[in-house]
């Protein structure tokens, strides 16, 4: 969503994504949400529900703790 | 894989030919899917509703604009070609410019996209309520009209556009609002 008032989640995703050289339609397709699903969720324009979390972090082979955060992250650590 | 294609009645639409919207295989129409032309075909099927609603005054705007034999045939054929441009092309280009996600039922998408339907549909749904004021106003103050009549003013084009503008409007919410899509 465009202009979600929400709380943000922020990730890593992106980073991981490209460190395991996986396209956003790759991803998309292990965590069965539509590629543009996997942009906003990159550019945190979307919060994932707790099952979409679980799904990207185990395509991404890691823990969603890593992954997501509430604050936000210091990306390339 | 199985080939059945399911039909999904409520919604109007099948299992193969939402993915096929949801997917890119109809790539000839990424250019629509911008959202700079997304809004544009928004203010077109704006006008086209509006041009078709018009189409219920046409006998009292005919005496006021005092329009001859040759001048009626313009105004008619201008008119038609917005009725047909706002029904058929308008809808349809519409709908592949959204994905046709306002249409598409939940177990064919994803959190994020029902999450955008749903939203799409509150946002109609009070769009849809102020429309219903105007009709109102329109029928109170405006000029008198009657349903499928050939002398006064027919009311049956300002119901077949409320009826257009009711299944159009969450993809036009869509259209409109979305980044990407």
């Amino acid at each position: 969503m465009s202009r979600n008032p929400e709380e943000p989640v922020y990730n890593r995703i992106e980073e991981a994504r490209v460190a395991l050289g996986l396209s956003r339609q790759d991803l998309a397709d292990k965590a069965g949400v539509h590629y543009q699903t996997i942009g906003y969720l990159e550019r945190e324009e979307y919060s994932p529900s707790l099952v979409l979390a679980l799904r990207i972090a185990k395509s991404l082979n890691q823990e969603v703790s890593e992954l997501f955060s509430l604050t936000p992250l210091k990306k390339g650590k | 894989m199985s080939n059945k294609n399911k039909i999904y009645w409520l919604e109007g639409v099948t299992e193969k030919g939402v993915k096929s919207l949801l997917n890119d295989e109809n790539s000839r129409f990424s250019w629509l899917r911008r959202q700079r032309n997304r809004r544009v075909l928004v203010l077109f099927m704006a006008m086209g509703i509006i041009v078709t609603a018009m189409g219920s005054y046409y006998s009292g705007l005919k005496e006021e604009l005092r329009l001859d034999g040759s001048a009626e045939i313009v105004w008619l054929t201008v008119a038609v070609l917005f009725l047909l441009f706002a029904v058929l092309v308008g809808y349809s280009l519409l709908r592949i410019a959204v994905r046709g996600i306002a249409d598409a039922p939940t177990e064919l998408l994803d959190e994020r996209q029902v999450r955008v339907r749903d939203t799409s549909y509150r946002y109609a749904y009070l769009i849809s309520g102020y429309l219903l004021i105007t009709l109102l106003l329109l029928y109170i103050f405006g000029p008198e009209i009657s349903l499928f009549s050939d002398t006064a003013n027919d009311g049956s084009y300002l119901l077949i556009a409320t009826l257009f503008a009711y299944a159009s409007l969450p993809s036009m919410v869509i259209a409109w609002r979305e980044r990407d899509i």
